[in-house]
């Protein structure tokens, strides 16, 4: 960044270092299921973030860790930024309900206890079980009005697009409680991320997030009229990349004045809508490298108003949004630092 | 220019045709007790407009509850299914914006023409009742529209 | 001005310059013509237990005129299944040098058991050549293998190859598993060896994963590109450009502006991970983009501004490897002439028209 400025980091990862802290939480049956299958939190979370994905450690051949406490996450980022911090250890490849559910009511009260009350400059989102909606609906009214959760947490690789009726009831609860639904990549990996099944390499599988899996649910949720029901509820893609969003939305657009008829509740034009209640974070970027085609990008999307800056910290990416923030002017970037997600989240 | 179509016993209502006035084509259509008429050439990339289905206005309350409003007034060209309002040749599909085509309005009144008329003067595009509670915005491509009425016997279009 | 037009169609092909190629016209198989050609134990196979393939029409109902334009439809038949009515709407009317014909079928013909699938497709390219290509000097043909079922393929793509005027082997989109997958090679390998580029078109199985099932055609119909997006990262990543350096493939249907985002995503992950061993990509991904692969136009993207689309195309890089089409006889149909943006120099849009055309296909032929 070539100014100092505050920011607000909307994509900061955090976990306990085992299952067990989460049990303390959860039914004691929980722990009797836990200790019978054997199962344990993934270090990799299942494969999502090999070695490779973590940022280097303090010493050679270490990687940095996801802090599991305020002060490892202080240190890690190195200063007092506003953070709004995801718990992704949910994103689970099991098909019981009442675990994913247990799960992610075990992650808040965890994230709840050990992060955002003991650390007022701290946020967190709400994660949700996919498997059963009406579950979803009441961790948000279970926990939802705590000050400290500004996002409910779904990920983007799941049973069923998130426009999908199934998931109106979820959406109502959180534009309720004021809670922006958070859609972060990866997710539940054993379904396959591509229509011709999976992938074998890492980069494929990585790719996938930005390049299909993020962009079919932008697709779901303004097809499903879902901003013509809920238009409170906004919506914030959390590391699936920003840099298809024009391509996508002129494709979304024609096919719209075509085929309106199939979804007469889609009242205005998708990139409306999509413009309107989506903001995306910035890590990763996925921008072009050759300067004159990054230049034209502000041109071709409203960067300062869609764009929240991210580290994910402390997962690794390639370049970062800097080369973008730097075509910008005082004003842009303040706001892709903080001032986007400030008004998102009601800081 | 006055142009005879048919004569009205050759045209129930329901149906269509198409004429060539000068160098242009036309699509004239009878809809319940109405009269109106549409140049047979999309404005986005000239497919034969008026070849294309007619369909009322679809209204949406909420996802999956739909009711269908008014008489099938909207053309939908064959080519990419772009909708057109047959009274007004105006389409739809987003907010308004440069129209890609002029849109003429001749109001065709005999012979009560008087001296103090104002040509060229720009009319406003009426909004139907029904794209009204479909809630959509018009714009921005309008299809050029030319006047109907009924003379004697005769259907006849001025274009 | 009449005695003009006949004398420019008397001229040869050869000397005729090429002006406008169509990348993408769907020649409709009827079924009764299929059933006239299949042999007797395979007629009575699906007369009595039928296809196993779903539809993709039922599955996505097309909502504007079933999929087809209105005004395509012949007297008898299906839209795109008389000859005489393609020339005189497509190829007499537009005045076009050449036109690729793209039947559909096949898509799901491709996906039957081995035997039937090979008997479906032999079937079809039958047809495409006595009754399209030998009936017309401008109608050139796809050889439609039998794709899931390689070495049964590369049989069919062997026995037609070489055919005058059948210029690529056409596939599917969307496979079973990617075509990164070594399974499909040998048929990647036949047809490369043939001389002839593989062309994926939008389609085939409908296998929604990731985000799970959309309800919509909208959706399905946006869903193209990334669909053909993660087609394409398949076949760069799995290094078959390193194995079978000539293979070319062109992507039909999908749109073309996504590739941009894409190279963008693909270059940037694999600077940041590397990862050669399973993938053995040597060079940026983009590189191989670029070396390897074709798009057609229809349906072309329409942003506000026209201008930001002759951007992507040059962000790309690619404006030597686009080609025109139209998707006749679909519902979304463009028009030659009408389809391009103006903002395009005169010099890109002459290659996209046909002269990008021209060279991979080996025109005039």
């Amino acid at each position: 960044m070539t100014v100092a400025t505050r920011v607000v980091d909307v994509d900061v990862h955090v976990g306990p270092g085992s299952i067990q802290p989460l049990l303390e939480y959860m039914e004691p049956y929980w722990a009797d299921y836990v200790a019978n299958a054997e199962l344990f939190l993934s270090p990799t979370m299942n494969g999502l973030y090999p070695p490779a994905a973590f940022v280097p450690g303090g010493e050679e051949g270490t990687i940095t860790s996801v802090p599991t406490t305020p002060e490892e996450l202080r240190e890690g980022l190195g200063d007092d930024r506003v953070a709004v911090l995801n718990c992704i250890v949910p994103f689970d490849t099991s098909h019981n309900p009442y675990y994913e559910a247990a799960l992610c009511s075990g992650v808040n009260d965890w994230l709840r206890a050990h992060f955002l009350e003991r650390d007022e400059r701290l946020r967190g989102s709400l994660a949700l079980p996919t498997l059963d909606p009406d579950a979803a609906v009441q961790e948000i009214e279970r926990l939802g009005s705590h000050p400290g959760f500004v996002q409910v947490l779904l990920p983007i690789r799941t049973e069923v697009p998130y426009g999908n009726k199934r998931w109106h009831r979820v959406h109502d609860a959180a534009a309720q409680h004021g809670l922006v639904l958070g859609l972060h990549a990866w997710g539940r990996v054993a379904n396959a991320p591509t229509a011709s099944g999976f992938t074998h390499s890492y980069l494929e599988d990585y790719a996938s997030n930005s390049q299909i899996v993020a962009q079919a649910h932008v697709t779901s949720l303004v097809s499903e009229g879902v901003f013509e029901r809920t238009p409170d509820l906004k919506v914030a893609l959390l590391e699936c990349g920003f840099a298809w969003l024009p391509f996508l939305l002129w494709r979304f657009d024609k096919d719209w004045k075509g085929v309106w008829r199939e979804v007469p509740w889609v009242k205005e034009r998708p990139s409306a809508y999509v413009l309107r209640s989506f903001r995306f974070s910035t890590a990763p970027a996925q921008l072009p490298a050759d300067p004159a085609v990054l230049a034209r990008i502000p041109d071709l999307m409203p960067v300062t108003e869609l764009l929240m800056y991210a580290s994910d910290h402390p997962h690794r990416h390639g370049a970062g949004v800097d080369a973008l923030l730097d075509l910008l002017d005082q004003d842009g970037r303040e706001a892709v630092l903080s001032g986007n997600a400030a008004s998102l989240y009601g800081l | 220019m006055k142009v005879v179509v048919s004569r009205l016993e050759d045209f129930p209502p329901g149906e269509r045709k198409i004429i060539k006035a000068g160098p242009r084509s036309i699509g004239v259509f009878h809809v319940d007790d109405e009269f109106f008429a549409i140049r047979n050439r999309c404005p986005h990339q000239g497919g034969p407009l008026c070849l294309g289905r007619l369909s009322p206005w679809a209204v949406s309350s909420q996802p999956g509850k739909v009711s269908m409003e008014g008489p099938p007034r909207l053309v939908a060209c064959p080519w990419h299914g772009w909708e057109y309002d047959l009274e007004t040749g105006q389409s739809f599909m987003g907010p308004g914006e440069t129209r890609v085509k002029a849109y003429e309005v001749s109001v065709a009144s005999g012979g009560s023409l008087g001296d103090d008329v104002h040509h060229g003067q720009e009319q406003p595009i009426p909004i139907p009742a029904a794209a009204r509670a479909a809630g959509r915005e018009p714009g921005p491509y309008v299809a050029e529209t030319f006047p109907v009425y009924v003379e004697d016997d005769y259907v006849i279009v001025e274009v | 001005m009449a005695d003009v037009q006949v004398t420019e169609r008397e001229l040869s092909r050869a000397e005729r310059t090429i002006r406008l190629v169509d990348g993408d016209v769907h020649s409709t198989l009827m079924p009764a013509s299929l059933h006239a050609r299949l042999p007797r134990r395979w007629q009575r196979h699906l007369e009595q237990l039928g296809p196993r393939v779903a539809g993709a029409y039922a599955m996505f109902p097309r909502m504007r005129n079933g999929g087809f334009r209105i005004d395509a439809r012949p007297e008898k038949g299906f839209p795109g299944s008389d000859l005489g009515l393609v020339q005189a709407q497509l190829l007499d009317e537009y005045d076009m040098d050449y036109a690729v014909l793209t039947p559909m079928q096949p898509q799901n013909f491709g996906g039957e058991a081995p035997e039937l699938a090979a008997e479906l497709c032999r079937a079809t390219n039958d047809w495409t050549r006595e009754e399209w290509v030998e009936q017309d000097a401008r109608l050139l043909g796809s050889i439609c293998p039998p794709h899931e079922h390689p070495d049964l393929a590369v049989k069919e793509i062997e026995r037609i190859a070489g055919t005058e005027r059948f210029v690529q082997v056409l596939l599917p989109a969307t496979l079973e598993q990617g075509l990164g997958n070594r399974r499909y090679w040998p048929m990647l390998r036949a047809a490369t060896e043939a001389g002839l580029p593989i062309a994926l078109h939008t389609g085939g199985n409908e296998m929604h994963r990731g985000a799970g099932w959309p309800s919509y055609y909208l959706e399905m119909h946006v869903w193209n590109g990334n669909t053909m997006a993660m087609q394409l990262l398949s076949m760069i990543c799995s290094g078959v450009f390193e194995e079978i350096p000539d293979l070319q493939v062109v992507s039909i249907e999908c749109g073309i502006a996504w590739a941009a985002s894409l190279s963008w995503a693909m270059d940037d992950a694999w600077r940041t991970f590397g990862e050669v061993e399973t993938t053995r990509l040597r060079r940026p991904p983009s590189e191989y983009l670029r070396e390897h692969f074709w798009f057609t136009t229809q349906p072309i993207e329409e942003p506000d501004e026209p201008e930001h689309l002759a951007f992507a195309f040059d962000a790309l890089g690619m404006t030597d490897r686009i080609l025109f089409s139209t998707d006749y006889p679909h519902w979304d149909f463009d028009a030659p002439g009408q389809t391009l943006p103006r903002s395009l120099s005169k010099e890109v849009k002459q290659k996209i028209l046909a002269g990008n055309a021209t060279r991979l296909y080996g025109l005039p032929r």
